[in-house]
């Protein structure tokens, strides 16, 4: 944009020398743009590799996989993903409809449930907000395995343990202080002239949040959204403990189950489903991190 | 008191899912591992109390809460910085107007995904084996690659490698950082002639800031708290020789292989200190280097 | 999409509802018993079947399965054990199954023998093996014991020939330096695994030496003498070129993956395993294994033991005990459940059932059945079961043998220290 205003001075010889100029610049910038792809491609390799790798033990046999090093297998096996698919007592699809019922229910609390608490956090003033905040912070401080016990009994006691009520419920009351704090740091940064403006025009509080702050804050919802599917989605604890009838399992448990110690583990099927299973994320993330574009366009339109 | 309840009562209804969430749900469980850190609880019989003993015997005669320690301080001091430069680095490449940015994207996300599941640790075993892929690379441009697995004195860069390969989410937090800055000051930048690096310093750097400050804190908890990767990679003994014992992997063999539940639980708050403390210093010093949009003016 | 949100929503009595939609109807009076068991898939599809065959047999019992992969079965029975929810009928390996003996976690079986418990086929050693202070508590579920895995086709590229130069139920460590020596030499590939930090070999090496681990009180008995010894031997084994360089070895230790162990990825043509492993190992092989006893010193005292690989247990949290008996009972005994079950979770330890089964086992079933039959009588007495801390001894035996495998202090300090630290282990449980 800037070669544009050059390009326009009105003396022809200005022109012709703003001409060689932004030559110069287009050179330089395709060439820069050409390292920029290198770097990203050869980026891409290293992230791209374990996929790669796994894809192609997902259509080996199982005696191959360990052993043989070449990314190429030298029989395909196909029948890895239609034997995995029903090699359990219960289906796959039974546990894909599980964990997409678990996460996308996940993904609607947290998003709603922490973007309120954040809007709290963020813009409005109330007595007790500090301590508040400091004691969600803590929430995110200890390590989890030794709450697994004392939640567990507060779910046994509530008599939710073997649904699915321990795993929603939370989500619900924006459980992960992960999200609220992201929201905090996003909706801080929205000036604040414009909740005073609309509080000049007598919008309430949950106007300002549902009408102004939600609508800007799009590219931090949408990456709130992302990482509340993957990681509900990967997630195996929770279901590990509060799941125990196998029709009601999730995914990762599934995966989990292919793992024998003493016994045949079939690794071919496993990898096959474990391929499966980044799908739905996969999808997700693509749709998804359009909203974090159009958080741009916005804002550059400004 | 009519003012009172008028001047919070926006504030506590936004807040009031996360409340009863916190009250009824979340800080029963954390002051119940709190009580039990100062007993003997084996989980099949009902605790005991015994004072401070947990904690004395952790600071006198537990030295591998101290390998522990050191292990993850180690960790924490590397692969933090080095994931978060990393992860800057390419969301301001990814940033800036690029063809097929999606694609990218989602590529530098896949490592993330894959987390760490059982697929990962015989993944990084086939890379980082003496005759492994690695090696093989290092030794087309002539070096010769140690075993990385077998040595305690490279083990734990295999994972700092894991941790930083896997860069997606604060990646992914620095692109939606950046599109929050206005396009319209980087063209003024322009405009003034200023380099890329006066650019990065006098513009992205201090937009993004609550971000920076975001990923920093939250990579540092996570960091301080990192347990899969190591479990799966050492399985889950922090073997060769306690030099991939993570305090967390420490702390779930106390707890689930030991059933010492009440030493454990004791392990968990100390690491919660630290990790408080460290918070605390993040946000103190926040006040000098980030500063909010809505704090302006 | 209804039924899933119906399902899901109410999964504990929903999942009981599709239960009884497909195996009849599901009354109040029927006695529930669950059943939890760590699996694959394999084991689960059997299983389940044999829980469909145990219902149709017996319609005034709902039984029912629970399984996870064996990484996380403990974590949840330990979620479950502080809870008081445990299944009524768990599986139980042979090293926790003592502690939680000792603190009542699971019941004894006496009152239900020879009532709804029929135990009058079975192994007598198995028994014994399931008996602590006079009260039986764990019904075998298969036999199990140390196996030395071979790649049969390096052995033989190497001229090893059973019968020949190689007896599998009589080899000593220094057969383990020459086999392994001839096998490299011929193949390239080394002919065994390193053992060092192996507590399973150390503990049959313990034995040979003619020393029970552990005293009636609780004490480890073992001294500096044999644990130097014992590092000594491999020290020759790997000196004479028979093994993978140590470094390698020291990068597999504390991992149990079977499919990591050298015989699988081809770094070595021996792996040291458990006999029920046998059948899961070739699976992930395409050279067909051999199964020995793990060598032994020219003395030839017996060290390797017969134990069972899994128990099913009575948990104290049953609310229906005669009718989990029940179901236990029908687990081990008949035949119509049995031929279900296979070899799956290792040997049967009850006699008509190996019969049974005999007809129809797989080339590397054989393998083991034969293995077993070849190891009778030359397997040392079951020891009494070890005191709360054996397992985390284990743990530290095999992280500090590392040092002795990439040189860091000298194998005395070492054995010294793991000693002391023993000692320490078994105060502090």
């Amino acid at each position: 944009m800037a070669d544009a205003t050059l390009a326009a001075a009105p003396l022809s010889n200005t022109r012709e020398i703003a001409r060689a100029i932004w030559a110069e610049k287009a050179k330089r910038a395709r060439r820069a743009a050409l390292l920029k792809h290198l770097f990203l491609i050869g980026c891409s390799l290293i992230m791209i590799y374990p996929l790669l790798w796994m894809v192609a033990s997902s259509l080996k046999p199982n005696n191959q996989i360990f052993g043989d090093l070449s990314l190429w297998p030298s029989e395909f096996r196909w029948d890895n993903y239609t034997s995995g698919w029903n090699g359990m007592s219960v289906s796959f699809s039974t546990f894909f409809a599980n964990s997409l019922f678990v996460t996308v229910l996940s993904v609607i609390g947290n998003v709603l449930s922490c973007s309120f608490a954040a809007y709290a956090f963020a813009r409005l003033e109330f007595t007790g907000k500090n301590i508040w905040f400091a004691l969600m912070m803590m929430t995110l401080m200890i390590p989890y395995h030794v709450v697994l016990i004392p939640q567990y009994l507060t779910f046994l006691n509530l008599g939710w343990v073997d649904t699915y009520l321990p795993l929603i419920v939370p989500q619900f009351l924006a459980g992960d202080a992960f999200f609220i704090f992201l929201m905090v740091q996003f909706f801080r940064q929205l000036p604040r002239e414009l909740d005073e403006a609309a509080m000049i025009d007598g919008c309430s509080a949950f106007k300002i949040y549902w009408a102004i702050i939600m609508p800007l804050s799009i590219p931090a919802i949408a990456t709130a959204a992302i990482f509340s599917f993957i990681w509900t989605w990967d997630d195996f604890l929770g279901p590990l403990v509060y799941l125990n009838d196998v029709k009601d399992y999730t995914v990762p448990l599934a995966l989990r189950m292919f793992n024998s110690q003493d016994s045949v583990t079939q690794y071919g099927q496993m990898f096959a489903m474990s391929v499966l299973s980044i799908l739905p994320i996969f999808v997700f993330f693509i749709i998804f991190q359009r909203l974090i574009i159009r958080g741009i366009a916005m804002s550059g339109l400004k | 008191m009519h003012k009172f309840i008028r001047r919070n009562i926006a504030g506590y209804a936004f807040l009031l899912p996360w409340l009863v969430g916190f009250l009824l749900l979340a800080i029963g469980p954390i002051l119940a591992s709190l009580y039990l850190s100062f007993t003997k609880y084996n989980v099949i019989n009902p605790p005991r109390w015994i004072g401070l003993d947990n904690y004395v015997f952790m600071f006198t005669m537990d030295d591998r809460f101290r390998k522990a320690l050191s292990v993850t301080f180690t960790f924490v001091a590397i692969s933090v910085p080095a994931k978060l430069c990393f992860a800057l680095a390419v969301a301001m490449v990814l940033d800036k107007g690029i063809r097929a940015i999606g694609l990218y994207r989602a590529l530098f996300y896949l490592p993330s995904i894959l987390g760490g599941s059982i697929a990962v640790a015989i993944l990084w075993r086939q890379l980082f084996n003496y005759d492994g892929v690695i090696n093989a690379l290092l030794r087309t441009v002539g070096i010769e690659g140690p075993y990385w697995l077998a040595d305690p004195n490279y083990s734990l860069w295999t994972l700092v490698v894991l941790a930083v390969w896997q860069f997606g989410s604060p990646m992914l937090i620095f692109l939606a950082g950046l599109r929050a800055i206005p396009q319209d000051l980087y063209e003024a930048a322009e405009i003034d002639a200023a380099g890329p690096v006066r650019t990065f310093f006098a513009i992205t750097v201090p937009l993004l800031a609550p971000v920076i400050f975001f990923n920093l804190v939250l990579q540092m908890i996570e960091a301080f708290k990192s347990f899969s990767g190591a479990f799966i990679i050492s399985g889950g003994t922090g073997a060769p020789l306690d030099s991939l014992l993570f305090y967390t992997v420490y702390l779930f063999n106390e707890a689930f292989s030991f059933l010492r539940m009440g030493y454990a639980s004791a392990l968990a708050w100390v690491l919660l200190i630290i990790i408080a403390a460290f918070t605390a210093i993040a946000f103190w010093t926040s006040k000098y280097w980030v500063h909010y949009e809505s704090q302006r003016g | 999409m209804t039924t899933l949100n119906r399902r899901t929503f109410l999964a504990g009595t929903a999942g009981l509802a599709l239960a009884s939609a497909t195996g009849g109807a599901f009354a109040q009076d029927k006695a529930r018993v669950r059943h939890f068991w760590w699996g694959n898939p394999e084991r689960d599809k059997r299983t389940f079947a044999v829980i469909d065959i145990f219902n149709g047999k017996h319609p005034e019992i709902a039984a029912e399965g629970e399984t996870l992969g064996f990484a996380d079965y403990f974590t949840k029975l330990t979620t479950q054990i502080a809870g008081r929810s445990m299944p009524d009928v768990i599986q139980q390996g042979y090293g926790v199954l003592f502690e939680y003996i000792a603190n009542g976690a699971v019941v004894p079986l006496d009152d239900y023998v020879g009532k709804t418990l029929d135990i009058s086929k079975m192994d007598q050693s198995a028994i014994a093996a399931g008996t602590v202070n006079g009260k039986f508590y764990a019904l075998s579920i298969g036999a199990n014991s140390h196996v030395a895995m071979y790649n049969r086709r390096l052995y033989e590229a190497a001229g090893i020939k059973v019968g020949e130069n190689f007896d599998p139920f009589a080899w000593t460590y220094d057969d383990v330096a020459r086999i392994g020596r001839a096998v490299k030499d011929a193949t390239g590939i080394a002919g065994t695994d390193d053992n060092t930090a192996d507590y399973q070999n150390f503990s049959d090496f313990v034995g040979q030496k003619g020393v029970q681990m552990f005293s009636p009180e609780g004490e480890y008995q073992v001294t500096q003498e044999i644990v130097e010894e014992y590092w000594a031997t491999w020290k020759t084994i790997r000196d004479a070129g028979a093994t993978p360089p140590a470094q390698e070895t020291a990068g597999l230790a504390g991992v149990a993956d079977l499919a990591q162990t050298g015989l699988v990825t081809g770094k070595s043509a021996t792996s040291y395993a458990w006999s029920n492993q046998l059948v899961g190992t070739q699976a992930l092989m395409q050279d067909p294994i051999g199964a020995a006893m793990y060598p032994n010193t020219p003395a030839m005292v017996p060290g390797s033991i017969i134990q069972p690989s899994q128990f099913v247990c009575l948990t104290r949290d049953s609310a229906s005990p005669e009718a989990a008996t029940t179901y236990m009972s029908a687990f081990v005994n008949d035949l119509d459940m049995t031929r279900v079950l296979g070899l799956e979770r290792g040997i049967p330890s009850n006699a008509d059932v190996r019969t049974a089964l005999d007809p129809q086992l797989s080339d590397i079933e054989r393998v083991s059945v034969e293995f077993f039959a070849g190891i009778q009588g030359r397997t040392a007495v079951l020891a009494p079961p070890p005191p709360a801390g054996a397992n985390e001894i284990e743990q530290t035996f095999e992280r500090l043998a590392v040092e002795v495998l990439i040189g860091g202090r000298s194998p005395t300090e070492v054995a010294a220290d793991f000693l002391n630290q023993a000692k320490g282990i078994l105060m502090r449980a």
